[in-house]
């Protein structure tokens, strides 16, 4: 952005600290009267060096880095973490694991989905949304919680495995937790169709067409939102996804409102995924028979060779390229989020809207500064 | 950095002014006013007051911050101890320093508590703020946060759940009714 | 389009950029390219092979070898290949042309690529750092020989 400004322009700060952004970033707009008409995203207020570290850390010790890149997806993080060793050690993950996996993977997503969901309300003023996604959260956070033993950071997944099995009537309550989240999925819909101030402030709002889209690096919800079925769950399949029924889930107006919408018709996919691995799961051992995996070594060494492997995160394609080198720390990790292009959207997106959109549109994209600084 | 070392300068100039010049007043500064008053029950009072309504800061800095965020909404529900999130920092009266404090955010940090007025209080929050967690070695993190700013409440976790946070303010409750408290005087 | 056609088409069109390309499977490739040709490369692969999705550009740093590399990962919407595209820079110096003008979402990793590694884009539109504060910009902490990590400061470890 050109910092010169002329005598009717001024330029407008925007974070780090501002209480409509989920995380510190900067939003330097310029603005004429109360249109905007240039603007720049200052990022690193939370760099914490996630690549460096990795590269001294053994790859038993990376799992709980990894957890901590973006907090709203760290089974998804793990995932594509652990699926980068697996591929260059040639481990064949057994069935059940991998079903375990998926199940928790979909689960996190639907939290996270909640969570940014509400908190975009919250930014559009309608708390009270904030305070039904978050009641709604918490049940199934309690589910996360039954079977990793943590909240956020979850360090659930193994190479070749996962840390635990599915305690005993983790099927009841996924039922009992569902019947609920259906009706209440409903009900948000309803409520964001049927509020005109919502409706005002989102249909028609910074909108995004396919084209666009592409050529910027988007993924996730906001280019299905604009009509394109790019899921890497459907693209490249990983774990059992090949063998679930599941349709990706696209709108085509590309606009604020298409965005929510997506998100909304993912969760009841997700419920829908479960359920249909909860009742498909084979019995069988968690880990691969005849290996070390899943007993206690300390020293993993890994055949050098280099990765790239990605995985659908709740805000997009996750991918992780990885070079290791033959020994017991990875030599070179890349950490490639979804938000990381979806944020530098930004600017071209704001290009001639008002300032009361600002909050609407950088809400909608779902970011997670965390992600993005690393 | 410079920012805040030029509003500091800027403060002190106010200060420098004074009423010295006009004839029949007298200098005074509200600290006496405020020492007198904590000999007396009146601080008692007060003590009361504040720990009852500690509005804290929604300054969602890292994992933690999302504990942060859930402990103030519907389930766990904090506004029946007072505890209520704030947006503005002019409003808030606790600062939660919820994840890494980066070489880069380290002023806008600073800046933030600048902003809040006194009596004001810092809770660090989890692993991140105390020590450096995870990232302790890492070249972009600040660690020491308790060199920079007087904590009173420490909550280890990573994350903390968010019932550790409500207790980390129940113990600052009891420190300020204790008066053992840092930042009333702040 | 599969994996095997593009690699023949790429080597038609640039018989002397493209070398040493590999076929790990399906759907992934690799290749190294000349530095000079990065940007027609680019172009060729998003206008004519429909690889328009670039997933993330980077560095490594390789100190015995006195390298840096920089690896293009590219991805496209329309079919499953995903290339990956290395091109080998001196470690004293490195040089390379930007592909903000093929893909525009290159702009902040090749930003941060600067920053950590010291790669010089030449022709980027914005050249300046993105995560770490100004004042470290020269230290490129993600190289191998960076001094600076660990950092031994913290005291209240447990």
């Amino acid at each position: 952005m050109d910092e010169t400004v002329e005598p009717s322009e001024m330029i407008v700060h925007l974070g780090p600290q501002h209480p409509m952004m989920p995380g510190p970033f900067r939003l330097n707009a310029k603005l004429r009267g109360e249109t905007i008409v240039d603007s720049e995203v200052e990022m690193g207020w939370i760099h914490k060096g996630i690549e460096k570290i990795l590269e001294n850390k053994t790859y038993l010790q990376g799992i709980t880095i990894v957890d901590r890149i973006c907090y709203l997806a760290a089974m998804t993080n793990e995932e594509a973490y652990v699926g980068c060793v697996e591929k260059l050690a040639g481990i064949e993950v057994p069935e059940r694991s991998q079903y375990i996996r998926v199940i928790m993977e979909e689960l996190s997503r639907i939290q996270s989905h909640l969570l940014g969901m509400g908190e975009y309300a919250s930014f559009l003023g309608f708390v009270s949304m904030f305070m039904y996604t978050i009641r709604d959260r918490e049940d199934v956070m309690s589910l996360i919680d039954s079977v990793t033993g943590a909240r956020v950071t979850h360090s659930f997944l193994r190479y070749g495995g996962v840390k635990d099995d599915l305690p005993d009537g983790f099927k009841d309550d996924v039922k009992y937790v569902f019947g609920n989240l259906r009706k209440a999925v409903d009900q948000y819909e309803e409520l964001y169709r049927t509020d005109d101030i919502y409706r005002a402030r989102t249909v028609g709002i910074g909108v995004l067409t396919a084209d666009v889209a592409k050529d910027l690096g988007v993924s996730g919800p906001p280019l299905r939102a604009t009509g394109v079925a790019f899921d890497i769950r459907k693209d490249e399949p990983y774990l059992v996804y090949d063998d679930l029924d599941f349709k990706v889930c696209t709108q085509t107006d590309g606009d604020v409102y298409a965005r929510i919408q997506v998100r909304l018709d993912e969760m009841r996919e997700s419920m829908h995924i479960i359920e249909q691995c909860l009742d498909q799961i084979p019995s069988g051992p968690l880990f691969p028979e005849d290996t070390p995996y899943g007993k206690r070594s300390p020293v993993m060494r890994i055949p050098a060779g280099e990765v790239f492997h990605r995985v659908e995160d709740p805000r997009g394609e996750m991918g992780f390229y990885m070079v290791s080198d033959g020994s017991d720390k990875p030599y070179r990790v890349k950490i490639r989020g979804p938000v990381y292009p979806t944020l530098q959207t930004l600017p071209p997106l704001l290009k001639g809207v008002t300032v009361a959109d600002i909050v609407s549109i950088a809400g909608s994209m779902d970011t997670c500064t965390s992600e993005v600084d690393r | 950095m410079d920012e805040i070392e030029q509003t500091n300068a800027e403060q002190d100039a106010v200060l420098d002014v004074g009423y010295t010049d006009v004839p029949g007043t007298m200098l005074t500064d509200s600290n006496a006013i405020a020492d007198f008053l904590k000999k007396t029950k009146v601080q008692d009072v007060l003590n009361w007051g504040r720990k009852n309504s500690l509005w804290f800061m929604v300054n969602a800095m890292g994992c933690c911050g999302v504990e942060l965020l859930a402990t103030g909404m519907a389930h766990y529900d904090t506004d029946r101890f007072g505890i209520i999130p704030r947006n503005s920092p002019r409003h808030a009266d606790v600062l939660i320093i919820s994840g890494y404090v980066t070489k880069k955010y380290l002023p806008a940090l600073k800046r933030v508590w600048d902003q809040m007025p006194a009596p004001k209080w810092v809770i660090c929050f989890g692993d991140c703020a105390i020590s450096g967690g995870p990232f302790y070695e890492s070249y972009s993190t600040h660690q020491n946060v308790d060199d920079i700013f007087p904590v009173d409440v420490f909550v280890p976790g990573c994350p903390p759940r968010c019932e550790a946070l409500i207790q980390g303010f129940v113990e600052l409750q009891k420190k300020i009714d204790a008066k053992k408290d840092k930042g009333t005087d702040y | 389009m599969d994996a095997n056609s593009i690699i023949t088409s790429l080597k038609g069109k640039f018989p002397d950029d493209i070398c040493d390309d590999i076929m790990e499977s399906d759907i992934r490739i690799g290749a190294k390219v000349k530095p000079e040709n990065v940007v027609e490369v680019c172009r060729y692969l998003k206008e004519d092979l429909s690889f328009g999705h670039l997933c993330c550009e980077f560095g490594v740093d390789y100190p015995d070898r006195n390298e840096i590399e920089v690896i293009y990962v590219i991805g496209s919407y329309e079919h499953p290949v995903v290339l990956t595209m290395k091109a080998i820079l001196p470690r004293d110096n490195p040089e390379i042309e930007s592909v903000v003008p093929v893909y525009w979402n290159a702009n902040w990793y090749e930003r941060e690529t600067y920053e950590l590694f010291g790669v010089k884009y030449l022709n980027h539109p914005d050249l300046k750092p993105l995560v770490l504060p100004k004042e470290m910009l020269g230290e490129w902490p993600l190289r191998k020989d960076y001094k600076g990590f660990p950092n031994k400061t913290a005291r209240n470890l447990v």
